[in-house]
């Protein structure tokens, strides 16, 4: 008896303090937001994860004497989703293009002050106009341009083709990962075919779709987006489509000498993440310090050094980095940017249930 | 009952189902293996290169955003699950011993959360959350969690129920028990086991959840789970690994020393 | 046995409120978005619409549809047959609370990383296939992830433990001297307990056979990360269609129809399992009578 009635204090105890600290943490948070001088002096982003070097937020915090709280999600769908369903809260968003310029045009974000971000004149030119649904950066400040590609071990093979016909090398098959993603993987077909990535032909789509069902998926293990670097990395796989990033962040540098990255000779999708302020924003200033802040070209070299990206939107912070990138950022010249579909969907989708989820 | 059973139970017939037992757990313990030895090697990927203490350096002087999500973590996990304990436990005894107008519609009330997909319960949530203009953070995330784990705990102490003999309550009510005394000394003791095992099936339970954490968390609210999968996509540090070896660890350790200060207790009493 | 209504309401009348107030209105939500148009971004138009119960008529989610009912059949089933043996011999051993934490512990370390454990062990160059190497069983790796055994295997791994609990609570509280009663009057050990111990214990298997079946029929992240090209299930569908295909409606009316059947099962098992226990009940005491 004893026993059990220590167990249900322990039980009983438990109950109590736990819901102690959630009430005082919990009141607490609500006090920050009440609270105007120190709700001021933080901001919260919702963004991709580790997208923004801890050494730039750090910066930042100091120079202004603020608080910085980062949230992260996985997917633009992801933020998408719960920004849509009332999700608030959050001063500074960073979606890609397509989610972009389905953002602006619900109104879900605010119109910037130029007057308050001038290290926007950094930003290229040639972005601006790949960035057709908000060229003059009314709403959305690009942060980053680049392209998923393809990641070879280089002892697997002497010679291979460097573009998406890689993938109907059937020397490779089961070593191979695609990324699980519709839009990148109807674009690559379609940009191996020679159209658009836009496309919204039903001829165009339709052979795109047979080029995946007929050559290349035979030949591919599964379509991954979460685990192909590990993968790739461990030796599981041989041939991986995929973001650089992820890829060379998985494996040492000693190792790296070991990888061919590259992005396909005849283009493909490729993104710009973009950085907006949320209509329920309740940091405006301060998120227009901090996407200016973003823009000095010694802390947006910090970001591409972090991730050894080629600099893609930024025409001064090249000199300040100090790697080398881990791609070619002239390759993109052949990209197209994914942009929304709008109605047009559905189109996509019923090809990409016969990819999918059939056997 | 049971307890004072425990030594005349015959052993016999135990010796297959203890060998099953032994090796269900290996097969549990073995992908824990797996992230202790990873957590001790100098790579970033899944695979022992050298020995390496790098990843717990990093957990214990630059992870000040992990451990954040750890407490937040910790706290709903311990409050959710408490709170759904006591509210499904009670549940569980009206329902089984009572009947009262609307038994019937909380009955199935109770399990329906656990058949609905947790991305439906999500965005409902939220939805529903931002209708009633409830901020997001810890409280909506505590929130949805005990809301999932009431199912989990009342049908696990409803099954304890079922096997319970009620004669034993009236025994203890005819020698003239009241209800609240009945319920500390004969009820609650015997249906303990089912509390305890619905209690912990609710911390794991909200200590695993992502997707419905996804849609209610608010600002500032990331728990364990929320960061680690947000890595998904440029790879999951292996500083987790040194997390979760860390964590183990300690939780055998509070196991063990409450098991000496439990028989301490017991020993003075 | 009933008493007092108003002790029953005190009772189980804060989960019946929390349930209406958290779970309920959230429900009636999913249910009036499910008759809506969808919105193009995500979300739902005002207006009514059948699109998404019309939609639910495809060959392709027939397939995915039958593909995850093998899937959990199956899963359960093995996670089953090695919980029952689990439950008794935790109910039957003096460590009790030692075996609880044994069972409960690994499930504290976060799903994905435990996934990702996974993917190593089974992983052409992983412990699997290195183990069987040593033992000269096998001389090439064999592949061992990315297929459907891979996603059984991780999906009873997954769910283990909530299939054991139940078992355990119900047969610790199971009187062992019936089983002995009966093999005194001559019963088998096998027929013992498949005569005296499971009927007993009956709603323990129920409980855990819903608490792994439910589980893994929605199952989402294993088939995403160790499955192949051949593993979609219901869980992805539904997620995708939140997410990239921003078809709210579609999404909830498939989560309808799921919870609608669930809950059909769960109370056919529900009041069958109070059936019977009524009728062992009275065969009980007209035996204790004679």
């Amino acid at each position: 008896m004893n026993h059990h009635r220590t167990l249900i204090s322990y039980l009983l105890f438990t109950a109590l303090f736990s819901f102690l600290i959630l009430v005082t943490t919990g009141c607490s948070k609500d006090e920050n937001n009440g609270e105007s001088s120190k709700a001021d002096n933080t901001l919260y982003l919702f963004n991709w994860t580790y997208y923004t070097p801890e050494s730039v937020i750090e910066a930042f915090e100091a120079e202004y004497g603020v608080n910085v709280v980062l949230d992260y999600f996985a997917s633009n769908e992801d933020m998408f989703a719960k920004l849509k369903g009332g999700g608030s809260g959050y001063d500074v968003v960073f979606p890609s293009q397509d989610y972009a310029e389905i953002m602006i045009r619900e109104k879900m974000v605010i119109p910037l002050d130029h007057a308050k971000l001038d290290n926007l004149r950094y930003i290229s030119p040639l972005v601006r106009e790949k960035a057709t649904y908000d060229p003059d950066m009314a709403y959305a400040v690009p942060y980053y341009l680049g392209a998923s590609g393809i990641a070879v071990m280089k002892d697997s093979l002497e010679e291979y083709p460097r573009d998406w016909s890689i993938f109907s090398d059937s020397r490779f098959r089961n070593r191979m990962s695609m990324l699980d993603d519709m839009r990148e993987v109807m674009g690559a077909a379609l940009a191996h075919l020679g159209y658009s990535v836009n496309s919204l032909n039903p001829d165009e789509l339709e052979a795109a779709t047979r080029l995946i069902n007929e050559q290349w998926k035979p030949n591919i293990v599964k379509f991954d987006a979460e685990g192909f670097a590990k993968a790739f990395s461990s030796g599981e796989f041989s041939v991986v489509h995929g973001y650089g990033e992820a890829v060379f962040e998985e494996i040492e540098e000693e190792r790296w000498d070991e990888v061919d990255f590259f992005l396909p000779g005849e283009g493909g999708p490729m993104y710009l993440d973009s950085m907006m302020i949320p209509v329920t924003a309740k940091h405006v200033d301060l998120a227009h310090l901090f996407i200016n802040f973003i823009h000095r070209p010694e802390m947006y070299a910090q970001f591409l050094d972090r991730f050894r990206f080629p600099s893609t939107v930024h025409t001064e912070a090249e000199q300040y980095r100090t790697t080398e990138p881990i791609y070619s950022g002239d390759a993109l010249a052949a990209y197209e940017l994914k942009m929304d579909l709008g109605e047009n969907l559905s189109l996509y989708d019923e090809l990409w249930q016969t990819i999918r989820y059939d056997d | 009952m049971n307890s004072v059973s425990f030594d005349t139970r015959t052993r016999h017939g135990a010796t297959f189902s203890n060998v099953v037992l032994i090796l269900v757990i290996l097969f549990l313990f073995l992908p824990l293996f797996v992230i202790i030895t990873y957590s001790f090697s100098a790579s970033k990927s899944m695979e022992f290169t050298t020995f390496s203490l790098k990843w717990y350096t990093q957990l214990f002087f630059d992870s000040d955003e992990l451990w954040s999500a750890f407490l937040n973590s910790a706290v709903i996990a311990l409050s959710s699950a408490a709170v759904a304990t006591v509210i499904a436990s009670g549940a569980a005894i009206g329902i089984m011993w009572y009947r009262f107008k609307g038994r019937q519609y909380i009955q199935i009330l109770s399990f329906l959360p656990m058949v609905l997909p947790e991305v439906i319960i999500g965005i409902s949530m939220l939805i529903f959350f931002s209708a009633v203009r409830l901020p997001l953070g810890l409280i909506t995330i505590f929130i949805a969690h005990t809301t999932f784990n009431l199912p989990f705990v009342y049908l696990l102490v409803t099954a304890r129920l079922d096997e319970f003999d009620i004669s034993t309550v009236e025994a203890a009510r005819d020698l003239g028990a009241n209800e609240a005394q009945s319920l500390v000394k004969v009820v609650i003791p015997s249906i303990l086991p089912g509390m305890l095992s619905g209690f912990l099936m609710a911390v794991t339970m909200s200590l695993e959840d992502f997707v419905i954490t996804f849609f209610v968390s608010g600002p500032g609210s990331t728990t364990l789970p929320l960061y680690v999968y947000s890595m998904i996509r440029y790879g999951v540090s292996p500083v987790i690994n040194a997390l979760s070896f860390v964590l183990i660890l300690s939780i055998m350790l509070i196991a063990f020393a409450m098991r000496r200060f439990l028989k301490t207790i017991a020993a003075s009493s | 046995m009933k008493r007092s209504s108003r002790l029953g309401i005190t009772y189980a009348g804060p989960m019946g409120l929390w349930l209406t107030i958290f779970f309920l209105t959230p429900l009636f939500i999913i249910i009036l978005y499910s008759v809506l148009k969808k919105g193009l971004y995500g979300g739902v138009e005002w207006t009514f619409s059948s699109a998404a119960y019309r939609q639910l008529v495809n060959p392709a989610f027939a397939k995915v549809l039958f593909r995850t009912l093998t899937v959990s059949v199956t899963a359960t089933a093995i996670t089953m047959a090695l919980a029952l043996p689990c439950g008794y011999a935790m109910a039957r051993s003096s460590h009790q609370s030692l075996f609880l934490g044994l069972v409960i512990v690994p499930f504290w370390t976060n799903s994905l990383i435990r996934i990702y454990a996974w993917i190593a062990i089974l992983s052409s160059r992983g412990f699997a296939n290195e183990l069987l190497k040593q033992l000269h069983i096998i001389e090439e790796s064999l592949s061992l992830i990315y297929n459907q055994g891979a996603v059984i295997t991780v999906l009873v791994y997954m769910y283990i433990p909530f299939a054991i609990l139940p078992l355990f609570t119900t047969i610790d509280s199971f009187d062992f001297q019936l089983l002995e009663a009966a093999r005194d009057l001559g019963a088998s050990r096998f027929t013992s307990i498949t005569r005296v111990l499971l009927p007993n214990i009956r709603s323990g298997i129920i409980t855990s056979g819903v608490f792994t079946f439910i589980p893994i029929f929605g199952a989402y992240t294993v088939p995403l990360l160790v499955g192949g090209k051949d593993s979609y299930m219901i869980g992805n569908i539904i997620v995708d269609q939140v997410t990239k295909t921003r078809n709210w409606p579609l999404a909830s009316a498939i989560s309808l129809i799921i919870t609608l059947v669930s809950t059909v099962g769960v109370m056919w098992m529900l009041m069958a399992g109070a059936q019977e226990k009524r009728e062992r009940a009275q065969s009980l005491r007209k035996a204790g009578t004679r």
